[in-house]
């Protein structure tokens, strides 16, 4: 026995060699969302446009559709805008989750929803607009339901309302080919 | 031409760390000593030719060679000198050179400063570090170049070194961190060599210990540097973080101040043999290790170089043959060996072995908390992560017995001690320690029951005790002053690094307790109050430097009217790399530092600062500053430059011989 106890340091080193094998072969920014396969959380936020009219996972579900979490004040999700709404054109449904940033009142920033309103309209004028609505996540408790780390994220939602996809990072042509039109158009049938 | 001179240079490098991995060790087997002799010219060429090398891409950068891709990735035209000089480190190609020259540096030393061992043992750890210089000659040659030409296609001027890194303490703080983590390669060679031998006894351990000091003294250099860098430079007053990379430079530091420690054990009572041989491979191991991680892009870490899978696997595989090769060796060589000391329950030794097991503990939490989110991954598990708060926790459960442990360790004799004469001391040891502890509170904050009393009770317990106790060791030679002369350097060494680490403790807990910081908004003439500190904002002006444009501001504190000091902030905005920097402006006292970072420009003139009032947070710095104080003092004993007795040396030599 006492002579196998100090085989314990190999034996232990050669363990963790394992992992840190595997580890070299991926990527350690990825992180697996935990909303996977999950239905979308509870939310009943206003749609940006027209905030007398509520959203809820009921009253979006129907068709599976994109769902971008974007903001006029973030540079990527600008500039996705374009290729967005080509996919709109295509025939892709996308709605849109604005990301609002907090309004710090020690800055006297206050939070002012014409002028959000007007600011998101000019925005899509100039630059395109592929959303088919936009739900305004004032106080952000949608997209932290959802693990969002920073905008632009895109989630693939099913008929049933199920996310069957999270993609962290803005939508370009490869990654619409690589990660999402497959799965888009199987949803599709 | 410089720069292919470099890589020529580096290439014979590789060539004579061959040589020093077989030539030494063949002799040592079989008993040549031509082939031992040869080790020491060998280990100087490999000095002095990697030397000659660093010099190289140094050149190549004072004279801004863009030609030379790594140059050109790290340095401009326009960067100051001295950063031009650093920035050769500052990219993972030139770190690994770095590496290289420190490496060759400590066998040079070797080979200067071991004349004394026996021929064949100092053949063997020679050989040994040849071993391990041959991966890393090779690692650099073959995966990481940094004498790689761009021609004829070359920049017209280079990207800029990284602003994080164009700083003073970025300038020493690689060095250091090398010289440590390389440094614990030599006892890992001694502790290598004392296995192929195959017996272990006293000499060995003494003769490894001015090593494995030299190295935990440049380790705890590095790493407090590393800490003053990221307070000075990251802008939100924190100064350690428990990032991946800086865990990877305290698991070593760690396991380097047990081997210390068990070293001193196997010295003096010829017990701990296996523990410290594997304390000795694990001290290395864990450097290994870390380069591993920061090179691998294994783990996030704001530390980490641009990754690449095939140097990681180079460095992984090396670490197998490495670490996993001494590994296997201490398991067949180590199993043989037994203790024949005796000792009781309460003696120094089963202090020291707790020391040991809190040591040891606590890689194991840091060990850990760093690489669970990899093995969670990998299992399929899914991304977590752990943060500060899972350390912070642990640590502070570890350190209270621990601190207690290392105020009662110093009185307590070897193999034996009796309770009844330390009631005595101890318990006016005790007593300063409420005085003290309490003192320092009220004076400086409010006495509560918290962390902070807790730190400055526990801070004060192993100061009080390390010069009590230094105290009566010196009265005992006749009289303090007599004392002073007699006095071996090895225990005032222990006694500095160990009030150093009381007022590490001191500082970690009033700092975390009583830092108090606000985020303002502020106009030139405005003032905000923090802590009792009026904080002036007195102009805000543009800055034009070297390579960066930005914006300075001048800020006046006052005491409850009275004027304290005068402080300047700047936020940089390097041109070259598009990055922000905040440098920001420090006022440092023993009892507190005043801390602004400047902030954005808001839309009416007036601008974001975050200001920071930190009691005590000097003393973290200082308290590592001392516990390396204690390391160099320890180092400069006069047994440790006397040579090897003739008889320790035949001792040895049979041992081999059998």
């Amino acid at each position: 026995m006492r002579k196998l106890a100090f085989f314990i340091p190999f034996a232990l080193f050669i363990g963790l060699s394992v992992f840190l094998f595997s580890g070299l072969f991926s990527n350690p920014m990825e992180r697996e969302s935990s909303v996977m396969n999950q239905p979308l959380p509870a939310f009943a936020l206003p749609d940006l446009q027209q905030p007398e009219k509520i959203w809820t996972p009921d009253s979006v579900k129907g068709k599976p559709f994109l769902l971008n979490v974007w903001g006029t004040w973030c540079v990527t999700c600008n500039a996705e805008l374009a290729y967005l709404t080509e996919l709109r054109e295509q025939g892709v449904m996308i709605v849109g989750l604005y990301y609002q940033q907090p309004a710090d009142a020690a800055f006297g920033e206050v939070f002012n929803l014409s002028a959000l309103q007007q600011e998101v309209a000019l925005k899509l004028e100039q630059q395109g607009n592929p959303y088919q609505w936009n739900i305004l996540d004032k106080d952000r408790t949608l997209i932290f339901d959802l693990g969002v780390t920073g905008a632009p994220e895109t989630f693939l939602i099913d008929a049933q309302g199920i996310i069957r996809q999270h993609h962290i990072g803005d939508i370009n042509p490869q990654v619409w080919q690589q990660k999402l039109a497959a799965a888009y158009q199987s949803l599709q049938e | 031409m410089i720069a292919e001179y470099g890589q020529l240079a580096l290439t014979f490098a590789l060539c004579i760390s061959l040589a020093l991995a077989i030539v030494p060790l063949y002799g040592s087997f079989k008993g040549q000593q031509t082939a031992l002799q040869l080790g020491n010219p060998l280990s100087y060429a490999l000095f002095l030719l990697t030397a000659f090398s660093f010099w190289a891409l140094s050149y190549a950068f004072w004279t801004n060679d863009f030609t030379v891709v790594y140059v050109a990735t790290n340095s401009n035209s326009l960067l100051p000198w001295y950063y031009r000089l650093t920035a050769v480190w500052g990219g993972h190609e030139g770190s690994m050179l770095l590496w290289l020259l420190t490496l060759s540096g400590w066998i040079a030393a070797v080979a200067a400063f071991s004349r004394s061992l026996p021929l064949q043992f100092q053949g063997r750890i020679l050989g040994v570090m040849g071993l391990v210089a041959v991966g890393f000659y090779a690692f650099v040659l073959f995966m990481s170049n940094p004498f790689e030409r761009s021609l004829p296609y070359f920049p017209v001027d280079g990207r800029d070194l990284n602003p994080l890194l164009q700083d003073f303490g970025m300038i020493i703080h690689p060095p250091m961190l090398y010289m440590g983590y390389v440094g614990f390669s030599v006892s890992f060679a001694f502790a290598i060599a004392a296995l192929m031998g195959g017996k272990f006894d006293s000499t060995w351990a003494r003769w490894a210990r001015p090593w494995t000091l030299a190295a935990w003294l440049f380790l705890t250099l590095g790493i407090m540097l590393g800490s003053w860098w990221a307070y000075n430079e990251l802008g939100w007053g924190g100064w350690w973080f428990w990032d991946p990379v800086e865990n990877a430079s305290f698991m070593p530091w760690l396991v380097g101040t047990a081997l210390i420690h068990s070293l001193a054990v196997t010295e003096k009572r010829g017990t701990f043999k296996s523990w410290t041989v594997l304390l000795a491979i694990a001290a290395f191991s864990l450097s290994l290790l870390g380069a591993f991680l920061v090179r691998s892009g294994v783990l996030v870490s704001v530390h980490s170089f641009a990754s690449d899978p095939s140097r990681g696997l180079y460095l992984l595989a090396f670490l197998l043959l490495v670490v996993g090769g001494s590994l296997l060796l201490y398991a067949l060589r180590m199993n043989s060996v037994r203790s024949q000391a005796r000792y009781e329950l309460f003696s120094r030794e089963v202090l020291l072995w707790g020391n040991n097991i809190f040591l040891l503990t606590a890689t194991l939490v840091v060990l850990l908390g760093t690489l669970f989110p990899l093995v969670h991954k990998e299992l399929g598990l899914g991304s977590i992560s752990i943060g500060e708060p899972f350390f912070n926790q642990l640590f502070y459960y570890l350190v209270i017995p621990f601190a207690l442990l290392l105020g009662l360790g110093p009185w307590v004799r070897w193999k034996q001690q009796q309770v009844q004469p330390l009631l005595k001391p101890m318990s006016l040891i005790a007593i300063a320690t409420l005085i003290l502890a309490l003192g320092t509170l009220a004076a400086t904050q409010s006495v509560q029951a918290n962390l902070a009393l807790l730190g400055l009770l526990l801070g004060a317990w192993v100061g009080s005790s390390a010069i009590f106790e230094l105290l009566q060791r010196l009265q005992q030679f006749g009289s303090v002053k007599q004392g002073l002369t007699k006095l071996n350097a090895s225990h005032f060494g222990m006694t500095i690094a160990h009030i150093g680490f009381a007022v590490l403790v001191i500082g970690v807990a009033m700092t975390k307790t009583y830092s108090v910081d606000t985020q303002v908004r502020m106009k030139a003439g405005e003032q905000v109050e923090l802590a009792g500190y009026q904080f002036k904002l007195v102009e805000v002006y543009p800055l034009n430097g070297p390579n960066y444009k930005g914006e300075a501001a001048e800020l006046d504190v006052s005491y409850k009217g009275d004027y304290v000091t005068h402080l300047h902030a700047e936020k940089r905005f390097y041109t070259v790399q598009r990055s922000v920097m905040t440098e920001a402006a420090v006022h440092a006292r023993l009892s507190r530092d005043l801390y602004v970072a400047l902030g954005e420009s808001l839309n009416d003139d007036s601008w974001a600062l975050s200001l920071y009032v930190k009691p005590f947070v000097r003393w973290i710095w200082l308290g590592g500053l001392l516990m390396a104080l204690g390391g160099l003092i320890a180092l400069c004993d006069k047994r440790y430059r006397r040579a090897a007795s003739q008889k320790e040396a035949t001792e040895l030599k049979d041992t081999a011989d059998a």
